[in-house]
């Protein structure tokens, strides 16, 4: 048969947010013997605090708020806790925190309040991202047990550090109170180290484990008075420490979404509209229903954009099977009729690119306008415009969209790796009716996140078909192809730069215009606040359009494409002003008042020296250079690096990065050094693969690449065989680091091959451009 | 319909449609869940395992091709965790968020098998699973040092 909206409901028992259809009437029984995860079973103690367990064996367990997605934050935030708390390091056990404890559960007022003076204060807590206590975590941060536990913008250690390090602080107090009270002596004739509590004047020692009972039942007099280190005290923070659940993912043992297997589960394959904002015309579940596993058919609507942050995604249908192979094949086989928008079907790469342009000539919103730029045009005695452009791009993280969600009659299990386990707790809460307070959202690992991957309505389909079969465990799983329809995009983006230059080839004036469509992330970068680089003149100006495609953070948000633009121009003033594109930033950077100008210039110099910069170099080959920097045009916290590129093009047209020289800052301390060289070494393949092959069209209002072998990959052979990154310290606490380093891999490639060729190219990617030189 | 697999030296009675991709035989029914999913049509090599000795996409294969043969995956290739490759991707920290690292390693171990001493070359040739987070440069580091670990041993 084939199954209209009327039909369906005259069969169906419905459930808010969608529609069930099939023969199988799920057990309610499943919902009282909700399984609960093991990592969250009592252990022999009770915890000293809500960070810290300590076993009589003294194991220490500690809690991890964020998610683990190969930043290593199971690691550093362990490191965070320990460095204070003064254990044993080898015996530490990352677990990831309860985020149920965290809907029922208040804050320690001590966690509540940063200490010190701000970014440049090494004694104090930095300047983390408060803004309001938003319980979703989205605005700001909330007040709820365990603070921020969205994983995001490269911010858990920025945002966290005084707050982890105060948990270990006021634990390792209690655990010497407990001491102090079992031998009857003053607690400051205690120390304590590695784990071992000694009093020296009787040499008597205990252990952690021994008195951790005592100490969680001793309250901390005055936890308003803990302080915690400064960089100088480290001992473990700035070392190098390997990443703790490395032995688990070298066995194949890591326990990511996917991976997770609860009793009576059935598994669920999902097509959603492929033009976003359409949804289900009519499907004929008749036509599978009797294939093998096959259980029922699940239509759900467009997730409500009040979950998704204002984003329209489509509507769909998910096919419930014994096992996602039977749903997928099944479904594959399901007749389906889409109810497209024309409106959104009349969308193509090639229109939205012209609209986009259209964008920048019409008057946009003016967000610096500093000097006389018409001014600085007319006196200017040269004048440069290039315009340039980023392609829409997916974060294409190598595990698909999925989430196994059980709804019972009033609870429900949600196990999933998340980056914004409070939002998607939310969601639950809201689809369900079920009060947060008894959603159990059990994180995974995440394999790949590259930007809140909950943007993408994962969790919400999973939510919607799991409600509509309450009292069975339903495991969704997206095909490749449907993640790419699932994620949010990186917006599509232009850009106008024009300079006026005076006759020594400096700019006296520059207008920048930049465009993206509404809702698109970061569409000024830094450019509203500075031109980073000094110019008398200067207007920066946004345009805007509408299209329909849901676009979000993904990593490096606007910053990825906005320093495409920005220091691909830098590269094509010094080219036309005849000067050195190192000392030209280097000397534009001198003329300007940035409170951090110095950290950047150093920057400059220490990439330029350690890369050999002005020494020769084989017809071929060419080097070039780019800053990187967050939150340096204020006085804030900030991050800084600068690297040059050498790279070589094949007379054929074959881009090969060759080598990468980094300087990166330290601020006044990084936690886990070895993690920070191991993102940047990522990000510079990843920046790489983008400038090189990565951009999805629009055909038909559909994203056109939905798989790998159209959307291509960069693979080891493409890894530069050289990288070297040398630290250099500076006077601020760092903004972050894990997704907007190496963004100069994409100006410094368009530079290298203009130097080898005589060609500029401004549109990424450089894929399909003929790079040939003779 | 049922068939057996041997999977790690163990026999496995299945039953499912012996035409189902073996990564999903593998995962759902045998029940080993480090070989991992990731595009569906043998691109990205997330779900690299070898059958009778020889890497295979297992994604893209059916697992009645199986039937009969040795099939190693993550969990089989040693019982301690510390094969060499592995003790070579823990020393250099090799992974990043890991989901792709199963694969990546039964593609080490299939290069290793043919090239002892492998080049850059080789490895460029042989290993060419996709990582997103891109953690190549410690991916070679560790094939290299594997490979001297390797030697060691023999």
């Amino acid at each position: 048969m084939s199954v209209n909206r009327r039909e369906f409901l005259s069969v169906v028992a419905a459930a808010q947010g969608a529609f069930v259809l099939g023969f199988w009437l799920p057990s309610r029984a499943g919902a009282q013997t909700a399984p609960v995860a093991s990592w969250y079973a009592d252990p022999a103690t009770p915890e000293v605090n809500a960070w810290i367990v300590i076993a009589p064996d003294d194991t220490v367990t500690i809690r991890i708020a964020q998610t683990e997605l190969g930043q290593g934050v199971w690691t550093s935030n362990a490191m965070m806790v320990c460095e204070e708390l003064q254990c044993d390091w080898s015996k530490v056990r990352p677990q990831y925190a309860s985020a149920n404890r965290d809907a029922r559960e208040k804050a320690p007022a001590w966690t509540l309040n940063v200490m010190g003076a701000g970014a440049a204060d090494p004694k104090g807590g930095g300047e983390p991202t408060f803004g309001n206590r938003d319980p979703k975590g989205v605005s700001g941060i909330p007040d709820s047990l365990y603070r921020r536990m969205r994983t995001n913008a490269a911010s858990s250690v920025k945002d966290g550090r005084y707050y982890l390090q105060l948990a270990g602080a006021e634990a390792r107090e209690r655990l010497l109170l407990a001491a102090a009270s079992l031998w009857s002596v003053p607690v400051a004739e205690l120390t304590a180290r590695n784990s071992v509590i000694t009093h020296a004047s009787s040499g008597r020692t205990t252990t952690y484990g021994q008195v951790a009972r005592r100490a969680a039942e001793t309250p901390h007099p005055h936890p308003e008075t803990i302080v915690i280190k400064p960089p100088d005290q480290w001992t473990l923070m700035g070392t190098e420490q390997k990443n703790l659940d490395v032995p688990l993912k070298v066995t194949g043992q890591a326990t990511y979404g996917i991976d997770v297997r609860v009793p009576g589960m059935k598994w669920a394959a999902v097509k959603a509209c492929p033009v976003y904002g359409g949804d289900v015309k009519r499907f004929d579940f008749d036509a599978i229903r009797t294939q093998p596993g096959v259980r029922s058919a699940v239509q759900f609507p467009i997730p409500d954009p009040a979950l998704t942050r204002g984003r329209v995604f489509s509507g769909g249908v998910a096919v419930v099977a014994d096992t996602w192979y039977q749903a997928k094949a099944a479904l594959d086989r399901m007749p389906i009729e889409w109810e497209i928008p024309p409106a959104n079907a009349a969308f193509n790469s090639a229109n939205m690119r012209e609209a986009l342009l259209a964008a920048l000539d019409r008057p946009g919103q003016v967000r610096a306008d500093l000097g006389d730029v018409e001014a600085g045009f007319t006196r200017a005695a040269k004048i440069v415009e290039a315009t340039y452009s980023t392609p829409f791009l997916p974060r294409a993280r190598m595990e698909p969209g999925n989430a196994t969600v059980l709804v019972g009659d009033n609870r429900v299990d949600i196990w999933i790796g998340d980056q914004s386990p409070q939002e998607t707790r939310f969601s639950a809460a809201t689809i369900t009716g079920i009060p947060e307070t008894n959603v159990h959202l059990h994180l995974c690992h995440l394999g790949g996140g590259f930007g809140r991957n909950g943007n993408g309505p994962q969790a919400e389909h999973a939510i919607m078909i799991a409600n509509a079969h309450r009292g069975t465990p339903i495991h969704l799983l997206w095909t490749r192809e449907e993640d790419f329809i699932g994620t949010t995009y990186r917006a599509m983006g232009v850009a106008r730069l024009k300079a006026g230059l005076d006759a020594d080839g400096w700019p006296i004036a520059l207008d920048v215009r930049t465009a993206m469509q509404e809702g698109g992330f970061g569409p000024e970068a830094s450019f509203h606040v500075t031109s980073r680089y000094h110019v008398p003149n200067y207007r920066y100006s946004n345009h805007t359009t509408k299209f329909h495609v849901p676009v979000g953070t993904r990593r490096g948000v606007g910053q990825a494409a906005h320093e495409f633009y920005r220091e691909s121009f830098m590269d094509e003033l010094a080219r036309a002003a005849g000067k050195d594109p190192y000392r030209y930033r280097r000397e534009l950077l001198a003329r300007t008042n940035l409170p951090y100008k110095n950290d950047m210039i150093k920057a400059l110099d220490i990439a330029a020296e350690m890369s050999g910069w002005g020494t020769p170099l084989p017809r071929g080959t060419a080097r070039a250079i780019g800053l990187e920097e967050r939150g340096a045009e204020g006085n804030g916290m900030a991050t800084i690096s600068a690297m040059v590129h050498t790279v070589s093009v094949s007379r054929r047209g074959t881009i090969k990065l060759e080598r990468v020289d980094v300087a990166h800052d330290t601020g006044f301390g990084l936690v886990n050094p070895l993690s920070v060289k191991k993102q940047i070494e990522g990000q510079i393949t990843w920046f790489y693969n983008d400038a090189v092959h990565q951009a999805c069209s629009i055909k038909d209002g559909r994203i056109a690449e939905t798989n790998f072998h159209v959307f291509p990959l960069s693979r080891i052979d493409e890894d530069p065989p050289e990288i070297n990154i040398r630290f250099f310290p500076t006077q601020h606490w760092l903004i972050g680091m894990g997704h907007d380093r190496a963004t100069s891999v994409q100006s410094a490639i368009a530079d290298a091959i203009h130097q080898i060729t005589g060609k500029r190219v401004r549109d990424l990617p450089f894929r399909g451009h003929d790079l040939s030189w003779a | 319909m049922a068939f057996e697999l041997t999977v790690n030296g163990t026999p496995h009675r299945v039953d499912a449609d012996p035409q189902t991709p073996l990564l999903w035989v593998i995962r759902d029914h045998v029940g080993l869940t480090g070989t991992k999913f990731s595009c569906g049509i043998g691109q990205c090599g997330a779900c690299t395992l070898h059958v009778a000795g020889r890497p295979v996409r297992s994604c893209s294969v059916p697992a009645s091709t199986a039937v009969g043969k040795p099939i190693l995956t993550i969990e089989g290739l040693s019982a301690d965790g510390r094969h060499p490759i592995q003790l070579a991707w823990t020393e250099l920290d090799a992974p990043q968020c890991g989901y792709c690292q199963s694969g990546m390693i039964m593609s080490a171990l299939a290069l290793l098998q043919k090239h002892p001493a492998p080049s850059d070359a080789d490895i460029d040739a042989e290993v060419t699973n996709a990582c997103r987070c891109s953690t190549y440069h410690r991916v070679r580091k560790a094939i290299h040092l594997a490979a001297d670990l390797m030697k060691v041993k023999a």
